[in-house]
């Protein structure tokens, strides 16, 4: 099902792309402009994700799919956000911590000194790394 | 004679203690990437771009090309051991090499796979030495019809190559192109499609894409797999001598792989495994026992393995003497040179000789560092086969997110980072191959301006553009090209509405 919606968002972002390249100046064969290679881009790429949609329409075949935990994912991007939420509030090192504290745990590591070790000892070493090592402003 | 001088040059620089330890930094997480299946080496490159800056840019540029060629020395590992690609190229690998394993020649097979990239990659080098400088000098003359013609057929070659579907590749190529408009237009001085955003101006950050697209995307890909558990077969150190006769059949496919890929390499695409998959099919209609092959011939792991190495180093000759890239390696190969203000193409030869010559003796090192490097600690890379990804993954995304901080001290990019995370994750979901997006964006601006200026040289005339040697011959290449295709296409499908019919 993924497969036949994404070339609606390839046709819908051609189009748009199409539009505000037509606010540009196309200019002429003599003398191109700024639009030139947009437009020409542009209306390509709107035939070819049409002519995308209408083979994926047609086509009764499906890629085959590894299976996704979606609830990971989900977790995973909560994570994501989270981190560089909080890392500029609670600085690097505490939000490194919990991060991969949290993604450990996510990622089904067994048990909770372990996991909380890991996070632990490998924040230390990030921190050291990019701080002294390379010599990264870190929050 | 004066390329002979100027590689001992070359190999003068490339031994100097801060870049002798690039090259081996740089083949040695090449030989990690390929080995550990989770991540590739595009990604690998991009997470390391940010901390390159603090670096010499030699150096960073000789760990980098380490790291590109080092991968498919790796990826072998996998491919033998456990029967699991490290990387696209060692695909065909699985073949024969798994075949090996189970028969209890794992060891053997490794070795063969690791001589046949050491030689098929001086192959590589051998030939990168000659044929760069010649056609660097050549360039020199090309004018923007030239360089036009270049990237447009290059871009169709490569999307007829890459991924499953034509149209597909065709799409996130073009996608690429209209990203790469995003900025600030170099020819007039207009912002393009930045909503006022100054940050904008400068266009995307290709590394910033490419750590969100392959490192993010990759990231949440493994992570939402389900668990697998490693099987990995123990390989002792006294298992890796061929025996005489697996030596004497491995030689001529490693020679004839070495010079396979390096004509691929030349061709735009993702040369590393067409080249293996061309060497498979050469090796398999030259023995002598074609039915041993997929049961562990050594052949079928020698002249792959090697074609792949080989092709590598081909696939830096359009990279270092026209600037051009044209697979997902090179591209972000050549996003390292840009962040170090190095501009590749016919003038780096003369205005940086030092980082060329350097960069390309560092190859010979480089390839013979793999040599010593993959055979003794082998048993090492086994271990590492064994690191559980879900404590693995993790740290990735770290040091993929400080890495893209550390760019601009911006958390700003660290949200751009997730979404094209989310869109590489989803790309990868529904079989649109993202290299061509990322080609894309570096090729557009120089197709742009060669279009733009070729037509302004042409006085508007698109068939001036054809009549130049140069440009004429290349486009027409690629008309034969596409007509071919077409020809065949059509003809496919007549030959299915006559079966349907019958």
């Amino acid at each position: 099902m993924t497969e036949k919606i994404i070339p609606f968002f390839f046709l819908l972002g051609s189009v748009v792309y199409l539009c505000l390249a037509g606010q540009l100046t196309f200019g002429t064969l003599q003398s191109p402009r700024s639009g030139f290679l947009p437009i020409l881009a542009g209306i390509t790429a709107v035939l070819f994700a049409l002519f995308l949609i209408f083979k994926q329409l047609r086509s009764k075949e499906s890629i085959p799919k590894e299976n996704v935990d979606w609830t990971k994912f989900i977790f995973i991007l909560i994570g994501l956000l989270f981190y560089i939420t909080i890392f500029n509030i609670i600085g690097y090192f505490a939000a490194t911590f919990i991060f991969l504290f949290y993604l450990f745990k996510i990622a089904d590591t067994k048990g909770w000194i372990f996991p909380f070790m890991m996070a632990a000892g490998s924040s230390i070493v990030f921190y050291l790394l990019f701080k002294y090592f390379l010599a990264v402003t870190l929050p | 004679m004066e390329t002979l001088t100027m590689l001992l040059h070359g190999f003068y620089i490339s031994i100097m203690p801060i870049n002798l330890l690039a090259c081996t930094i740089g083949v040695l997480i090449g030989t990690l990437v390929g080995v550990l299946p989770g991540i590739d080496t595009i990604s690998a490159i991009a997470l390391l771009l940010p901390f390159s800056y603090g670096m010499n840019s030699t150096a960073a540029l000789i760990m980098f090309a380490g790291i590109y060629y080092g991968s498919k020395y790796g990826g072998s590992t996998t491919a033998i051991l456990m029967n699991v690609p490290g990387e696209a190229a060692s695909v065909v690998t699985c073949m024969d090499g798994y075949p090996m394993a189970q028969k209890g020649r794992g060891g053997a097979a490794l070795t063969v796979a690791a001589i046949g990239s050491f030689i098929a990659g001086t192959i590589g080098v051998i030939g990168l030495t000659m044929f760069a400088p010649p056609l660097a000098q050549a360039a020199l003359s090309f004018g923007p019809p030239e360089y036009f013609a270049i990237a447009l057929v290059g871009l169709i070659v490569l999307t007829k190559l890459t991924g499953t579907s034509l149209l597909k590749s065709a799409l996130m190529a073009l996608t690429g192109i209209m990203l790469g408009t995003i900025g600030l237009d170099s020819l007039s001085g207009i912002s393009r499609f930045t909503f006022g955003v100054a940050e904008l101006d400068r266009g995307f950050d290709l590394s910033i894409l490419a750590m969100g697209i392959f490192g993010i995307g990759e990231i949440l890909t493994v992570m939402t797999k389900p668990n697998t558990q490693n099987n990995v077969p123990a390989v002792r150190f006294r298992d890796l001598y061929p025996t005489s006769e697996e030596g004497r059949r491995s030689v001529a496919p490693m020679f004839r792989g070495g010079v396979i890929g390096f004509l691929i390499g030349l061709l735009p695409g993702p040369a590393g495994t067409i080249s293996s998959f061309t060497s498979y099919a050469l090796e398999k209609r030259c023995s002598k026992n074609p039915a041993e092959f997929g049961h562990g011939a050594i052949e079928g792991v020698a002249g792959p393995e090697s074609a792949n190495n080989s092709a590598i180093s081909a696939t830096m000759i359009p990279l270092l003497t026209l600037g051009l890239p044209f697979c997902g390696g090179t591209a972000i190969l050549l996003s390292g040179f840009m962040i170090h203000g190095i501009i590749p193409g016919p003038a780096l030869i003369t205005q940086q000789p030092d980082l060329f010559w350097g960069l390309i003796a560092s190859m010979y090192i480089g390839n013979l560092l793999l040599l010593i490097i993959n055979l003794p600690l082998v048993g090492i890379f086994i271990q590492l086969l064994k690191t559980p990804l879900n404590l693995l993954m993790p740290l990735v995304a770290v040091l993929t997110l400080t890495g893209a901080y550390s760019i601009n001290n911006s958390v700003f990019d660290l949200m751009w980072i997730i979404f094209f995370g989310i869109i590489g994750f989803f790309l990868r979901r529904t079989g649109l191959e993202p290299a061509p997006l990322i080609i894309g964006i570096v090729v557009g601006p120089e197709l742009e301006q060669g279009l733009i200026q070729g037509l302004i040289i042409c006085d508007g005339n698109i068939w001036g553009i054809f009549t130049r040697p140069l440009s004429g011959t290349i486009l027409v290449l690629g008309l034969v090209f596409i007509l071919y295709h077409t020809i065949r296409w059509l003809s496919k499908v007549n030959h299915l509405r006559e079966e349907v019919s019958s």
